[in-house]
């Protein structure tokens, strides 16, 4: 076969390149005009929400879903292997359940997060309330930054330096007041799955001044298990006596988040819980 | 009509040439070798995610927490977190409209492709064709014959021009068909229906969804290589400016490469210099306005990067004009 | 059949094809051409003669309106190049410098790029062009293929394709044998019969003088001569070689003459084979004066030898003349 002439070959190139160069004009036209005279459209999207999973027992159901939720506890902040209580604990479900799938579905905690941030997020996140509904096991940890940054005005790692006891004690009941909220928008969007708030310790506890601290600490913890106990799927377990005489080695350099083997501890004791 | 006479058989050789330099074949052998391994990485992406998340929603919601903790960092740059805060708005709103920004078909990978490749990609593929248009004849003394032609000079550039904005065309509309024809048999057809969000307004640090509104990703695809088009051909005007300026056709490319590298990185730096933002490779990623990402330098728009690239494009066609036609062959 | 062709030049007098008139030209500050004029007329072979660096391509250049004059007017078939270059290039076909052709095409390819540059070129004619430079076998080859001899031909044949009234060929002869030489030479004479007028630069003369009707000679930027090559040497002295049974007598008695210059050994430029002679005295001076100095030197009682006459060829003429320039 003879190779194309060049008159042929330009007629076919010049075709397709003008046929190339209109649609993208067209394309260039569209965009302008889209992007500088915009305008707002009312796009519908479908509502997409999971079904709940089934109530009962995990060992009986065929998979378990967890989501986490809160601050940097949850996040694993100060957990140099980066795993948290939130791997560690799916690690230890999967050696407790042999038989059944445990995965996480999210671990949504963001550092620095306060109890009214997170529940607006619960309120009006699609994604949380998606990523919650999925779950049948729910572990969550807030308030330490309302409680610490209220109390010394700063960031929570450099709380140490100016902690006030006093204010920690005033600002107590507007705390929990929070709490109260996140858990019950926590109960609407998903009642089925068994929640687990892990309760607060004192990272202050060696330091003699903040010492009594650990009376406050144990008063929210006091009043955060009558907020849960009202909802039979909801429990809290303790960790304030974990670090009070191991902070050398359970907590972290920054002395306030717990290292690897203190989030291990926090994960051992919610495996205990569940059921 | 005189003005007209031999316009198209010379365009028609200014093409021809480009075509048997196998300029193009190049830009297709490029492309038949970078889109496959591009579409490989996607699918391992792909397969993690899918791994980790069992649906879409789970891993935007976590992509979402990430920049929310990135946000709540200390360490963080402000311009960094202004950038994230904007994403962040963006995802949520697609999450509350339940449409999946990432969607695994064919079109979508060459939507994110196209716009990837904008600033570094398509310029270096422009530079492939455009650089030796005149350099390339300079050196091989074949300037010689050419202008010796009854022949006006300026239709001798023109000629080149009109070649060169074919080719252009014709890069940018393969990239997307290979794009789309290598991925969609990992992928999938589909696609081309599916919604995507346009129209958001950034004011400052927050993003203004009241003019966002859904379109086809099919005409989203054709805005954006659009957009690609215009960014492309003022590189490719730059390009043939800096072909008639220098003769060596190597120089010629490590000017533009230079020129356009440094673009980059400026846009990356989120640079506090405000005067950057009238440098022309800082304003090609015209796709941006289109997905809603913030600029890359604040208070830059559409309509600024538009009228930055045509006064660079203009600029750059009255030097190659009057140089071109003024000047003295003399090696 | 030479001297039917000297008629019709003749006959065309009038008809000029190109005409440069006053051309200077500065770069960077520098005159490289410091005045130029000369005409070449319709039929005619006209050589373009000057040492390297003379500001031959350069005039060049200025004719094919690569290179603007910064004074000066060049008309080709009375068009002003700078002012219609499309009319006046119209009538030019030109090789300047090497023979360029696009090395990724071929030879076809190569003449029809050019062919579409010019109206009225279609493919007959192309066939015909390759035909008449002997490339028609391999016309289909890519060039990069080709040998130098094959691009100089394909050179001629793009230049050939617009039917120019005149063809400008730059050094032409460079790089070619001496059979090449000889084909090119007889190509630009049949070329030349057909009405065509052939500009001719070249530093080597004693291909040019061979060929060339009328020649100019430039050194420095600055035409020196332009006539036949009949004229210009008609006009200078020949060389008359003497060789005496006594030469110093001999030599005594031509110096004595005041119409006769002796040229010293080194000065001559005559070619070394012509002097073999042992002894010889090299004079300049008309050879009208031969006769009377012989019967003056035998009444002198003066033996003589020998007396050669030895007409100067262009290149003696023309290096005598750039010569004097570089002394001057």
């Amino acid at each position: 076969m003879r190779p194309l002439s060049s008159g042929n070959l330009w007629r076919i190139i010049g075709i397709f390149a003008v046929l190339s160069t209109l649609l993208l004009v067209a394309g260039f036209g569209f965009a302008v005009k889209d992007l500088l005279y915009p305008k707002g459209g009312a796009f519908t999207g479908k509502s997409n929400v999971p079904a709940l999973p089934a109530e009962g027992k995990l060992s009986e159901g065929k998979d378990i879903v967890i989501t986490a939720i809160g601050d940097s506890l949850t996040k694993g902040t100060g957990d140099a292997s980066g795993e948290g209580y939130v791997k560690q604990l799916v690690a230890l479900l999967k050696q407790k359940y042999p038989d059944t799938s445990v995965r996480l579905n999210n671990n949504l905690a963001v550092n620095g997060l306060k109890a009214d941030w997170l529940e607006q997020l619960l309120e009006s996140d699609k994604g949380y309330s998606f990523a919650l509904r999925q779950a049948n096991v729910i572990v969550f940890t807030i308030g330490g930054n309302d409680l610490f940054q209220i109390a010394s005005g700063t960031s929570p790692g450099k709380a140490a330096d100016g902690l006030n006891l006093d204010k920690l004690k005033a600002d107590l009941p507007q705390a929990l007041n929070r709490l109260a909220k996140v858990v019950k928008r926590l109960h609407a969007i998903n009642p089925h799955a068994q929640v687990v708030y892990v309760g607060m310790y004192n990272p202050f506890y060696n330091i003699p001044e903040y010492r009594g601290g650990s009376l406050q600490i144990q008063q929210w913890n006091e009043r955060a298990y009558a907020l849960l106990h009202q909802y039979s799927n909801m429990t809290m377990v303790p960790t304030f006596d974990l670090f009070e005489n191991a902070i050398g080695r359970y907590l972290s350099s920054d002395h306030f988040h717990p290292n690897h083997d203190g989030y291990a501890q926090i994960a051992a004791r919610i495996v205990q819980s569940l059921e | 009509m005189k003005a007209l006479d031999r316009l198209l058989p010379l365009i028609q050789n200014e093409t021809l040439k480009i075509w048997k330099k196998k300029r193009f074949f190049v830009i297709l052998l490029v492309l038949l070798i970078l889109i496959p391994i591009f579409t490989y990485a996607q699918h391992r992406i792909d397969e993690t995610n899918k791994k980790n998340f069992k649906d879409w929603r789970n891993q935007l919601v976590q992509q979402i927490s990430e920049y929310q903790n990135t946000l709540a960092s200390d360490r963080i740059p402000e311009e960094w977190k202004l950038s994230r805060r904007i994403a962040v708005q963006q995802l949520q709103y697609y999450l509350d409209h339940d449409v999946n920004p990432n969607s695994p078909d064919g079109v979508t990978f060459t939507r994110t492709f196209l716009s990837n490749a904008v600033t570094l990609f398509f310029p270096l593929l422009v530079l492939a064709l455009a650089s030796d248009l005149v350099s390339g004849e300079s050196a091989a003394g074949t300037i010689k014959m050419l202008l010796t032609r009854p022949v006006r000079r300026w239709k001798i550039l023109f000629s080149k021009l009109v070649a060169l904005s074919l080719y252009v065309s014709l890069t940018v509309v393969m990239t997307a068909v290979l794009c789309y024809l290598i991925s969609g048999a990992v992928f999938g057809y589909k696609g081309w229906e599916m919604p995507v969000f346009t129209g958001f307004v950034i004011n400052g640090s927050s993003i203004d969804s009241g003019f966002a509104h859904a379109i086809p990703q099919g005409l989203y695809l054709l805005m954006e290589a659009g957009l690609i088009w215009v960014s492309a051909m003022t590189v490719a005007l730059l390009a043939l400016m800096v072909s008639v300026l220098v003769r060596s056709t190597a120089a010629s490319i490590v000017t533009m490469m230079a020129a356009v590298i440094s673009g980059t990185i400026l846009s990356n730096m989120a640079s506090s210099w405000h005067s950057a933002k009238f440098i022309f490779s800082v304003n090609l990623q015209l796709t941006d306005y289109l997905a809603g990402s913030p600029p890359p330098i604040t208070g830059m728009t559409l309509g600024f990067s538009l009228v930055t690239l045509a006064c660079w494009g203009i600029a750059s066609l009255i030097v190659s004009f009057s140089v071109f036609t003024k000047q003295d062959i003399l090696n | 059949m030479q001297h039917a062709r000297q008629e019709a030049v003749l006959s065309a007098h009038q008809d000029v094809v190109l005409s440069v008139r006053d051309i200077k030209k500065q770069i960077g500050g520098k005159p490289i051409i410091k005045d130029v004029t000369f005409e070449v007329r319709a039929g005619e072979i006209f050589g373009f003669l000057g040492p390297n660096g003379a500001g031959k391509t350069t005039t060049i250049r200025m004719l094919v309106d690569l290179i603007k004059p910064s004074s000066g007017e060049i008309r080709i078939c009375g068009e002003d190049i700078a002012r219609h270059p499309e009319a006046a290039l119209r009538h030019v076909g030109c090789i300047v410098e090497n023979p360029e052709a696009y090395s990724y095409l071929t030879g076809w390819e190569n003449l029809e790029h050019f062919a579409r540059m010019q109206r009225g070129i279609d493919n007959a004619r192309i066939r015909e062009v390759a035909a008449i430079v002997g490339l028609d076998a391999r016309i289909h080859d890519k060039v990069k293929t080709y040998s130098l001899g094959m691009r100089q031909r394909l050179g001629i044949a793009q230049a050939l394709l617009g039917r120019p009234k005149l063809l400008i060929l730059d050094e032409p002869t460079n790089g070619l044998d001496p059979k090449g030489i000889k084909e090119l030479r007889e190509f630009v004479r049949m070329l030349a019969d057909q009405g065509m007028s052939l500009f001719i630069s070249s530093h080597l003369l004693s291909e040019i003088q061979l060929m060339c009707d009328r020649v100019a000679i430039i050194s420095r930027g600055e035409v020196l001569a332009v006539g036949t090559v009949d004229e210009l040497i008609h006009g200078a002295d020949n060389y008359v070689v003497w060789q005496f049974e006594q030469p110093e007598a001999g030599r005594r008695l031509l110096a004595s003459e005041s119409d006769v210059e002796l040229v010293a050994e080194h000065e001559h430029r005559i070619d070394e084979s012509l002097l073999g002679m042992r002894e010889a005295i090299i004079t300049a001076m008309s050879p009208d004066r031969i006769p009377s100095l012989v019967e003056k030197a035998v009444r002198a009682g003066i033996g003589i030898v020998s007396v050669h006459s030895i007409a100067p060829t262009l290149e003696q003429l023309f290096l005598r003349m750039t010569e004097g320039e570089s002394i001057g």
